[in-house]
């Protein structure tokens, strides 16, 4: 494979120190395109079944997608692979900044590591070398300070990007990420975890290769018509007003499709915490551990979380690597530290209203100390959110917290509480691999108030409100993923625009037939889950996709960065490659599909009896048997064929 | 497609010198090469070389341009640039950087030659550019 890709991958034994690049086939390319295709493809056949995610038979892959670097736009998403070992099951995580490229500028269209190293140690690859070094120094440091080292320890004529764990990684938090200029996580499914096990402290690449490309000035001339309708941006009311549209959507009994311009429109403003106070009242953010409504945080107690709130300190926008949006944020850090990010949608939500906390200032600080730690913000709050209900009922006390309070909302004690968790002291020990293993060790019950999907926390999006978030939480090969699908998602990618076998949904709809079990939904969740995999693939941006097919060129730059036209559907078919080769693995790894549950409170069993949510339960079962069929799989066990394993290589 | 080396070349070591990617080899005073798979054709050392002994990848002898100080530029246009960075990556001597944060929710940072000494007039970035914001001028002599 020439053209897209390198065609190359890089394979590291940490455990004997073996370096190999090997050429992979032109078929693999065909059947899983490169990103997360590739790495799904190599680690079905390289992890052994029900291997340790801790141990030495993971396999940590570093994959880059198929359009980084040709000249299209949001093209600039990494994502980490592994064997999860938060949920068991296929694992990955998303990350930008600059890293996508620098993996494909060293020359590989991803980077491998099995085995676990002797002594810490970290990558390094320009395009001509790819060699373990000793990272005995920078074990212990914190992501930005590991960072800044490394890059003071290769003064070459090219800047290396670095991805690196942070201590929470290094002991092995099973919510710990890996880390990327100063703050943008691959946060989610605890690879960080993985890499920490693998004692690889970091990855510094400093390459120059040049990707090729078939039709370059049409690449760019399709960036440009994109660059120019993102640029646009219409003026926009003001965050309160947004504050009280949710609460429009909340009062309506009637919903409007909603187009991802809109959505465009906010994240430039704002960036993601544009839907703070919006997400509350339409009833999309979760409060009080799942438990809680806009009643128990008021649009009064919002406003201390208000978008502006988190753009007053911004001093520039942050752009990942071709984007042209820039939904990120620079802001001053604390006296005597450097600028950092500002926090994001689903920090602010799982730290604030989940624990009922309306202090920003707290916020601010925990999102900093989560990302210099790499831990998962959604997973660090949820869990926190979760021994707050545990101390609640007395399941934790005092004696138990070394004195802390974990009362409700209580900030002071959720920064120090944070401390413990990256360090592993006291109850920070029990909290740090999630709410799921928590509940194991504290008992008595308290496994009702973890609120998570296969042991993975949920995200900051009410499966009560948007029943699809319910399909994808629980069918996923990566279990309780916001970032694949929903009802909203499939409405903003517009697929029905390319591929006219897709239901086109209803502009004004009634809100209660979204809960709805009818086959239509399934297909629009395989739509969506077939797309998504398409765009991890290709590397490109969720919030680039939100913009619509009709508006964002994905299928019409694939053609002309590979120079091998496909039809849409055939792309799509790609997705469904990704998707059964990923559920083939939790196979191998010994998970049953119908074993992953989300918890009954998120699917509202019992509903609840007051706020946006109200009365709504989620009959998801009744969708999972016709999400299997949408992909031939056994309906009754999601089983992928075997005939149609055999029919993509595996 | 790679830039290639004469027999004119006289060993002088100045495009290995200047190559950014380590793509030239050769011992003082002997014939170097260039490493094809390595050679992400900058052009720099065609445009170094004082024998003239280079050949870019459609056959021309590339021509040189004796003082470094004259070798192309990137200008960055102010209106057309968006901050996207991928000139930046692309860059392979890293000459390229953003500028300061404005202070405010509004300000996007935008690329600027802030190494014009490490720029070795590629031109990566301009044929990287999603929005052709980029254009290489040779400065005016003095």
């Amino acid at each position: 494979m020439e053209l897209g890709c390198t065609g190359k991958i890089l394979v590291v034994d940490l455990t004997t120190g073996g370096i190999q690049t090997q050429t992979v086939a032109d078929a693999v390319y065909e059947n899983f395109l490169s990103g997360l295709g590739l790495g799904a493809w190599y680690l079905y056949h390289n992890i052994e079944p029900h291997a340790d995610p801790l141990g030495p038979q993971n396999v940590l892959g570093f994959v880059a997608g198929f359009l980084t670097g040709s000249g299209s736009l949001f093209s600039g998403r990494w994502l980490v692979v592994g064997k999860s070992p938060l949920t068991g099951c296929w694992g990955e995580a998303n990350a930008g900044g600059s890293f996508a490229p620098a993996i494909k500028q060293c020359g590989f269209d991803a980077i491998f590591f099995s085995g676990i190293s002797p002594r810490p140690v970290y990558l390094f690859a320009d395009g001509n070398r790819a060699e373990l070094r000793d990272a005995t120094d920078i074990w212990g440091l914190d992501a930005g300070a590991t960072e800044a080292r490394l890059d003071a320890m290769h003064p070459g004529r090219k800047r290396p990007r670095i991805a690196c764990i942070g201590p929470a990684g290094e002991r092995q938090s099973l919510i710990a990420g890996v880390v990327h200029d100063g703050g943008r996580l691959a946060a989610r499914a605890g690879l960080g975890a993985v890499m920490g096990a693998k004692r690889l402290k970091a990855l510094a690449l400093a390459g120059s290769q040049r990707i090729k490309v078939a039709h370059r000035p049409e690449v760019l001339r399709l960036s440009r018509d994109v660059s120019a309708m993102v640029q646009h941006q219409p003026p926009f009311v003001s965050g309160k007003v947004a504050a009280y549209l949710g609460r429009l959507v909340r009062a309506l009994p009637t919903q409007m499709e909603t187009d991802g311009l809109i959505y465009k429109t906010i994240l430039r403003k704002w960036g993601t915490v544009g839907m703070n106070q919006m997400s509350i009242e339409m009833g999309d953010a979760p409060v009080q551990n799942w438990r809680g409504t806009h009643h128990d945080f008021d649009l009064d107690t919002s406003s201390r979380l208000a978008p502006d709130v988190f753009t007053r300190p911004v001093v520039a926008k942050y752009f990942c690597y071709s984007c042209p949006l820039g939904c990120g944020a620079l802001v001053e850090g604390a006296p005597g530290k450097p600028r950092t990010h500002r926090p994001e949608y689903e920090t602010v939500m799982a730290l604030g209203p989940l624990c009922m906390n309306a202090d920003a200032e707290s916020i601010f600080q925990m999102n900093e100390m989560l990302n210099q730690a790499g831990m998962d913000s959604i997973s660090a709050g949820a869990t926190i959110a979760f021994a707050m209900e545990c101390y609640e009922h007395g399941l934790i006390t005092r004696a138990d917290t070394d004195g802390l309070a974990l009362t409700w909302g209580n900030s002071a004690a959720m920064v120090a509480l944070i401390d413990r968790m990256i360090r592993r002291e006291g109850i920070g020990d029990l909290l740090a691999d999630g709410s799921r293993m928590a509940a194991r060790r504290i008992g008595a019950g308290s496994e009702r108030f973890a609120i998570h999907a296969g042991g993975q926390e949920l995200p900051m999006h009410d499966s009560r409100f948007d029943p699809g978030f319910a399909l994808h939480y629980t069918v996923e090969p990566a279990p309780g993923r916001h970032t694949v699908g929903s009802l909203l998602y499939y409405e903003m990618f517009q697929l029905w625009r390319q591929i006219e076998t897709l239901p086109d949904p209803s502009r004004f709809y009634l809100k209660r037939s979204k809960y709805d079990t009818d086959v239509e939904k399934a297909r629009m969740a395989a739509a969506c889950s077939q797309f998504v995999n398409l765009i991890n693939a290709a590397g490109i941006c969720l919030f680039g996709a939100f913009l619509g097919v009709h508006r964002l060129p994905v299928f019409q730059w694939l053609d002309a960065v590979g120079g091998r036209p496909r039809s849409p559907v055939d792309y799509l078919r790609i997705g469904v490659n990704i998707q059964t080769v990923r559920q083939a693995f939790n196979f191998r790894q010994g998970i049953d599909p119908l074993a992953v549950r989300v918890s009954d409170r998120a699917l509202g069993r019992p509903p609840q009896s007051r706020g946006a949510n109200e009365g709504r339960s989620v009959a998801v079962e009744k969708l999972v048997e016709e999400y299997f069929g949408q992909f031939d799989w056994d309906r009754h066990t999601g089983r992928p064929r075997d005939s149609d394993l055999k029919k993509i290589g595996l | 497609m790679a830039y290639t080396i004469t027999d004119s070349c006289i060993g002088c070591g100045m495009c290995k010198l200047v190559c950014p990617v380590e793509a030239i080899e050769g011992q003082p005073r002997k014939d170097h090469r260039i490493l094809a798979p390595r050679c992400i054709d900058c052009g720099a050392c065609g445009r170094i070389c004082p024998q003239e002994a280079v050949k870019d990848p459609s056959g021309h002898v590339c021509q040189r341009i004796r003082l470094r100080r004259r070798w192309p530029k990137p200008r960055i246009s102010e209106l057309a640039c968006i901050g996207c960075t991928v000139c930046i990556q692309s860059c392979p001597t890293s000459c390229l950087g953003l500028t300061a944060p404005g202070g405010s929710v509004e300000s996007v940072r935008q690329a600027m030659l802030v190494s014009p000494e490490a720029c070795i007039g590629c031109g990566i970035c301009a044929t990287d550019c999603p929005v052709a914001a980029i254009e290489m001028v040779a400065p005016e002599p003095f």
